[in-house]
């Protein structure tokens, strides 16, 4: 289309601005310069080339044939290669569909001019024949042809003009038709039409473009036409359907390849995990604080209160609006800020003070001071006025005890003790006795009686506790002189503490307080009484204690005791001391030694403290009470407290014999008890030769090895070693292991025996002695010996012995290869190394080693993998947990992990 | 001063409830026990044997079909659910939890005893009674019988050969060679407990007529697609009675056809040659040969041969789809047909292909100029492939009459399942909790099968479980030993199997020895021996 907007431009220029121009010169120009191009061919070309193969040729270099051309439609051609068309020119396309008859006439002149001109023209023909030649030659021809037809048409269109006075356009079609009916064979891909041959004839842009001329518009269309002019490539020809399905296929794949790749880390997490639960998705309830909260429904008065007061109006509008509102609500007067304050400083002051004061408590090293403290604290717990149901409970208690007591008769004479004592009578019994009997009826008759009068049993309670206590373990007279004295520091310490005086209620009264005061100075009158007795009989007590220790000496319990322990330390030390020389291990003993037995000492010591004191009356029962069980003590003191050393003595020794049967500490310890005043000398003396049984051990090592040092002198290494394998040959007796072994191994052949019947008649045999294959066939196998035992893999190994024998029993514990999965032996040793069983481990563990791999349930429907994000250089150690529809992941199974992959 | 002794608080001691376990203290250190190692090597020889014991697969069979059993259905959403069409045109489902046949027999008595146990505290005798008993108990074998077809969709006039169930297991769809694609309303669910329903029958819900007859049909996993496969591979929703898209690509017709679950726009076929062209006369006798001994079947071996004399592209062939672009993705050509394809469920990416020539391939959809494993076992060409749901492991079934178990990854046959009467096995399908597997054959039954031979059904006990556990993890540990691995890898074998094993194994080994003596005798380099995974593969067409 271009080409021919440049001719009718260059034609313009030509005719001198000519604002005419009929259709059919247009068309005229386009054939015309066709046929240009066709001479141009003939005349460039030798030989004919084919229409196809030229046209080929051309479409390659298109503007070559302008070079050669100065004729007038050359030039045109020439043009038309690189300019555009000019926009005035197109308005005069307008005009194109006008007939305009003039200018066709001299067109076909000029044609005919050029034909003539071109002396290698002599296919020409008119006529109708001409089709027969362009077919001839392949269509060499046929622009020229058609230029011939075209004025037939000419001519032809005219008449029809003329006759029926209808415009030239009606006839338009008919004639482009005619081109196309004129060959005489179908268009087919062999047979193509000139258009298409040509690549002409198609309707352009502009042919479109000018019929909307000068309509709104028009301009804007015409521009965008331009630029796509100017711009615009040749489209190409689209590819086959085959090419084209197999791009789209290419690209599917691609697409669906990526999109399946990224499933790969998933997959990947999936087969690494140790272990992949499908599990039920079970709702395990609200995820976030916020939707648990939500759910909150207050139950509790405190809670409705909270929630009333959280969810108030004003709050939440506050909350809502602003902040501001919200410190409004918040505002407090100054007096309930001060009084707030005041009572935080005073509750912190009062805590203050409590800590202060347990501190102190608490550094009070008194186990009595601690023992009465707690049971201070209960009696308190008591005397408190509790409330109903506390009340309720004592009730109970009682009332149980009440029953107890009636059912089982155990303070009625019912015990063994008591028995004997009423066997033998009352009058036979000494005054302690006599008072415990009365003492456990009292508890008796307290214990049965109502309720309602029992308040006073504690303490009577507590005395039939002493009596038992006494009954079980006793004390000696020392424990009943400190008794006294701590109950005369009480009583002490009562006259002294009594004086705290409410200061409100009943009591606050003044004649109230009269009374009281009265009382108390009764009370202190008893008190100091009663300290006066407790130090008399405290002097008592020394005197014959003093007697006692004289007289029994070793017998008694906690004071010998004591004497001993102090007389063996000494000498330990003394021991330790001395034999710094011996090797550590001794001196770690005895020390250990002393240790032990300081501990038993001490545990025994306490033992008795702790038995004498809990013989002890409580502290905190009423003064006449105190004094009324003091004086009981006193009474029973000398001979229970005697009986009960004895016993405890005696248990001692026991003890200590059952133990000297265990361990020889035990025999050390026991030594311990006796008299040990020469032994201390012998320590005194600085070496022990007939030690004491105490640290004989010992004190033995130590001898030694001080002696060693003065006379012994180091022997070589060499006459060490000579010394110590003396009388043994190693190496001979590692050569006979190695015959042997190799002789087990590869067996010696036998040696051939006359077997007489065997291989030959006998009297043959014996002529010639052994068959010749028999010895030849010993022969090999001392050959076949030699060489196998050359082979071995010890034969040049002096001090090694490879053994070549397979171990049928070992080997059925051992892999041929090794297995697949595995690359290097260790690794697969290592793996089978750690049993697994809940024997060998904790059961935490086991759970964790033995987990298969798949973990599914029965009935439970697994639906296929759903994607999720997975950060694909996270590392393994975490766990796959995963449920039909969502899965969670257990991050801290590391030790899972690598554990089974150990296995 | 320090004084050691031994102290246990009570609270560690004391049972929450007296079925609790008295704690009890050990010692781990290994060297109190050197045996550990001898002792749990023997005990996983004893799981090993206790499994061989304790192996009973079979549960039951389930008869019905007057024909053999072509195709089968599970219902994705219904674990007791499954569908099975027969080469009669008959779909019937069935209920496997109702349906073992040891418990029909095993029940009938029961109850009988249970009456006579009834009367006899009556004391009541009357021949009436023995009259009535015997009643009971054929009525009770009937209705034991019907019980186990819940629902039949009569419908289909030639062999049904495909059928899927929608996700959602409310739509059955079904084709078959009668060239229509048939969808059913598949029965609730508690109908089907209810056991009132003795055999309904329900009419299709629609009715697609198509040009050619079906072969099979698959449903994409979420979502409301299905596709057919036939001489084209069709996509079809629900609700239209025209496919939504068809693809067509060369000319073989497509046999199978499966949706990746995953991924669900994509989609995998097999196919084969159309027609096959060859003069089979001449070849007859070979080929019957060949079916003989390696299992493969007639018409596989015909195109095969067939193949080798003119190379066609486009016969065997395994393609992949992409809905999203609405084209063929690949196309991978193996030198035998692929009867079956399916994809592993958790992994989106590898599918398996049951081929004619006794073997299974993975292969990894991306990379499909080579198989990522070959699973041999089977001695006759593979017919169905099903993955488990948990994807470690699949269940193919044979035209040699054996169900085998593989692992995703393993090269041979973990389990294999044989019975007398069991036929070729033509459809088998894994239940939807990997529990269970179920075939159907040519001898026109179901079976259901465990899919641990020796696993204890049943609600076990923590301990038991735990025990389970423990023996699993011996025997997996210990497999590698030779003892334990012969103990475990021991199957007992048919006669006519055994024989086709060991023969196939002759001829390959001769294969292998022929190679290695022409490579030995060449020049080196010339003769080059292709890897097993790739050497079935002709190529991969873009």
């Amino acid at each position: 289309m271009q080409s021919h907007k440049m001719i009718e431009k260059k034609r313009k220029s030509r005719d001198g601005k000519k604002h005419d121009r009929p259709q059919k010169f247009t068309k005229k120009s386009k054939f015309s310069k066709k046929k240009g191009k066709n001479e141009d061919e003939k005349r460039r070309t030798g030989p004919r080339l084919p229409q196809s193969l030229r046209k080929e040729l051309d479409r390659v270099n298109p503007n070559d044939q302008s070079c050669s051309e100065e004729d007038e439609e050359d030039v045109n051609g020439d043009v038309y290669e690189y300019e555009e068309g000019v926009p005035e020119e197109e308005s005069k396309k307008n005009r194109r569909f006008d007939s305009v008859e003039n200018y066709e006439y001299e067109l076909p002149k000029d044609f005919k001019d050029e034909n003539v001109d071109s002396d290698e023209d002599d296919d020409f023909d008119g006529g109708e024949n001409e089709i027969a030649h362009h077919k001839g030659k392949k269509g060499d021809l046929d622009q020229l042809d058609d230029d011939v037809e075209d004025e037939d048409d000419e001519r032809h269109l005219r008449m029809l003009q003329g006759i029926t006075g209808m415009p030239s356009q009606a006839f338009q079609d008919r004639k482009k038709n005619k081109v196309v009916v004129s060959e005489g064979y179908p268009e087919s891909e062999y047979n193509p039409t000139r258009d298409v041959l040509d690549g002409d004839g198609r309707i352009a842009i502009e042919d479109l473009l000018e019929s909307i001329q000068g309509k709104p518009g028009y301009r804007e269309l015409r521009k965008i036409t331009r630029q796509v002019e100017k711009k615009g490539k040749l489209l190409q020809a689209p590819l086959p359907k085959e090419d084209r399905d197999r791009l789209e296929r290419i690209a599917a794949y691609k697409q669906s390849k990526k999109d399946i790749t990224r499933w790969e880390p998933l997959v990947k997490r999936n087969r690494e995990a140790p272990t992949i639960i499908f599990d039920k998705d079970t709702d395990s309830g609200f995820s976030t604080i916020g939707a648990i909260a939500s759910e909150f429904e207050p139950r509790t008065e405190f809670e409705k209160k909270m929630s009333s007061l959280v969810n108030d109006d004003d709050v939440m509008a506050a909350h809502k609006e602003d902040g501001s509102r919200l410190l409004e609500l918040n505002k407090i007067s100054l007096e309930d800020y001060i009084n707030s304050r005041n009572h935080i400083a005073k509750m912190r002051s009062l805590l203050f003070r409590h800590e202060v004061k347990m501190k102190r408590v608490k550094k009070i090293k008194s186990k009595t001071y601690h023992r009465l403290l707690k049971k201070d604290r209960l009696k308190g717990s008591v005397g408190m006025p509790m409330d109903a149901e506390e009340a309720k409970e004592l009730a109970m208690k009682q009332e149980f005890k009440r029953a107890e007591e009636r059912m089982t008769l155990r303070h009625k004479n019912q015990s063994k003790w008591a028995q004997r004592i009423v066997k033998r009578g009352m009058d036979a019994q000494d005054e302690g006795t006599r008072a415990a009997m009365a003492e456990q009826l009292h508890q008796h008759a307290l214990l049965t009686r109502k309720m309602n009068s029992m308040k006073d049993s504690s303490s009577s309670d507590d005395s039939s506790d002493e009596e038992d206590s006494e009954k079980s373990d006793g004390s000696d007279e020392d424990k009943a002189s400190k008794l006294l004295a701590q109950a005369q520091e009480k009583t002490r310490r009562v006259l002294e503490e009594d004086d705290g005086v409410p200061d409100s209620g009943v009591l606050s009264l003044p004649f109230m307080k009269r009374a009281m005061k009265k009382r108390k100075e009764a009370a202190d009158e008893e008190g100091r009484l009663a300290i006066q007795e407790f130090e008399s009989s405290l002097k008592e007590l020394e005197d014959t204690d003093g007697a006692k220790i004289t007289k029994t000496g070793t017998v008694s319990g906690r004071r010998v005791f004591g004497a001993s322990k102090t007389q063996v330390i000494e000498p330990k030390n003394k021991i330790r001391s001395s034999s710094y020389s011996s090797d550590s291990e001794a001196e770690l003993e005895a020390q250990e030694d002393i240790d032990v037995s300081l501990g038993r000492t001490d545990d025994m010591e306490n033992n008795i403290n702790v038995n004498s004191v809990s013989l002890y009356v409580d502290a905190d029962i009423a003064q006449d009470s105190v004094l009324k069980n003091s004086e009981l003590v006193k009474d029973l003191g000398p001979k229970m407290t005697y009986e009960v050393s004895m016993l405890k003595s005696n248990k001692w020794k026991k003890m200590s014999s059952s133990r000297n049967e265990v361990d020889t500490n035990g025999k050390r310890s026991q030594k311990v008890v006796e008299p040990v005043t020469h032994n201390q000398d012998i320590e005194l003396e600085g070496v022990g030769e007939d030690s004491d049984a105490d640290s004989e051990g010992q004190m033995l090592d130590g001898i030694l090895s001080s002696e060693h040092k003065s006379s012994y002198k180091l022997p070589s290494q060499a006459e060490l070693i000579r010394e110590a394998f003396a009388g043994d040959d190693v190496q001979e007796e590692f050569n006979k292991d190695k015959e042997e072994i190799m002789n087990l191994e590869n067996p010696e052949p036998e040696k051939p025996v006359q077997l007489p019947g065997w291989g030959q008649w006998t009297r043959v045999q014996k002529k010639k002695g052994l068959p010749s294959w028999v010895l030849e066939e010993h022969e090999n196998a001392k050959r076949n010996r030699e060489e196998t035992l050359r082979k071995r893999k010890d034969a040049h190994l002096k001090h090694v012995i490879i053994s070549e024998k397979l171990d049928k029993k070992a080997e059925k514990l051992l892999t041929g290869t090794l297995p697949y999965p595995f690359t290097s032996k260790e690794v697969f040793e290592q793996s089978i190394r750690m049993p697994i069983g809940p024997e060998f481990n904790p059961a935490t563990a086991v759970k964790a080693l033995i987990r298969p791999e798949v973990v599914k349930k029965q009935g439970l429907i697994i639906k296929p993998i759903r994607y999720e994000d997975v950060d694909s250089h996270e590392r393994g150690g975490e766990e796959r947990r995963q449920s039909g529809q969502k899965r969670r992941i257990n991050r801290n199974k590391g030790r899972v992990k690598a554990v089974v992959a150990k296995s | 001063m320090k004084v050691k002794v031994i102290s246990r608080s009570t609270d560690e001691f004391t049972r929450e409830r007296s079925q609790d376990l008295q704690r009890v203290f050990h010692n781990f250190d290994p060297n109190l026990r050197t045996q550990e190692k001898a002792v749990e090597y023997q005990r996983a020889l004893n799981a090993a044997k206790l499994d061989k014991i304790f192996a009973r697969p079979f549960i039951g069979a389930m008869d019905g079909h007057i024909d053999a059993v072509s195709c089968m259905a599970k219902n994705p959403n219904y674990l007791k659910g499954i569908f099975s069409g027969s080469m009669d045109g008959d779909i019937r489902l069935w209920d496997i939890a109702n349906s073992t046949g040891s418990e029909r027999t095993g029940g009938a008595s029961e109850t009988v005893i249970a009456f006579f146990f009834f009367l006899s505290c009556f004391r009541y005798y009357h021949f009436d009674v023995y009259l009535l008993v015997t009643t009971f108990v054929g009525f009770g074998n009937v209705i034991e019988v019907i019980r186990r077809t819940v629902c039949r969709f009569p419908g289909h006039q030639g062999a049904v050969r495909g059928m899927t169930a929608s996700t959602d297991g409310r739509t059955l769809v079904s084709c078959g060679t009668d060239c229509t694609v048939r969808l059913w309303n598949v029965p609730v669910a508690t109908i089907m407990e209810s056991g009132n329903l003795s055999d309904c029958s329900s009419e299709p819900q629609a009715v697609y007529m198509g040009e050619n007859a079906y072969w099979a049909v698959d449903h994409q996993w979420s979502g409301d697609l299905f596709a057919t496969a036939g001489a084209q591979v069709d996509i079809w929703n629900h609700n239209r009675s025209q496919p939504v898209s068809s693809f067509k690509w060369g000319t073989d017709s497509v046999i199978s056809v499966r949706f990746n679950p995953g991924e669900p726009n994509l989609l995998a076929t097999s196919a084969r040659l159309r027609v096959v062209r060859a003069k089979v006369y001449d070849i007859l006798v070979f080929v019957h040969a060949m079916h003989v001994c390696w299992g493969f079947s007639y018409s596989s071996l015909v195109s095969d041969i067939t193949y080798s004399r003119t190379l066609r592209a486009g016969d065997r062939s395994i393609m992949l789809y992409d809905l999203r672009v609405s084209s063929p993705a690949r196309k991978l050509i193996m030198r035998t047909k692929t009867n079956c394809i399916s994809w592993n469920p958790m992994e989106p990416m590898n599918f398996t292909a049951a081929n004619e020539d006794c073997n299974c391939y993975s292969y990894d959809a991306r990379k499909l100029n080579e198989a990522k494993c070959v699973h041999k076992d089977h001695v006759s060409a593979v017919m169905d492939i099903d993955f488990s749901p948990t994807g470690r492991e699949f269940v193919t079934g044979s035209y040699d009459r054996t169900v085998r178990i593989f692992q995703y990854n393993g090269g041979h046959s973990r389990e294999i399942y044989h019975t007398k009467r069991m036929q070729r096995v033509f459809c088998v399908k894994f239940s939807c909790d990997a529990s269970y597997v179920i075939s159907g054959s040519d001898d026109t039954n179901l079976r259901l099968w465990k899919a641990k031979a020796s696993e204890q059904l049943g609600i076990l006990l923590p301990r038991e479980q735990r025990r389970h556990e423990y023996n699993e993890a011996l025997k997996k540990r210990y497999k590698h030993l030779p003892e334990v691995k012969r103990i475990v890898r021991h199957r007992h074998l048919p006669k006519p199997i055994y024989k086709a094993g060991v023969l196939r194994r002759v001829m390959i080994e001769a294969e292998r020895r022929k190679d290695h003596r022409r490579k030995a005798h060449s020049a080196p380099g010339s003769i080059v021996t292709e890897p097993m995974r790739k050497r079935r593969i002709i190529k991969e067409v873009e």
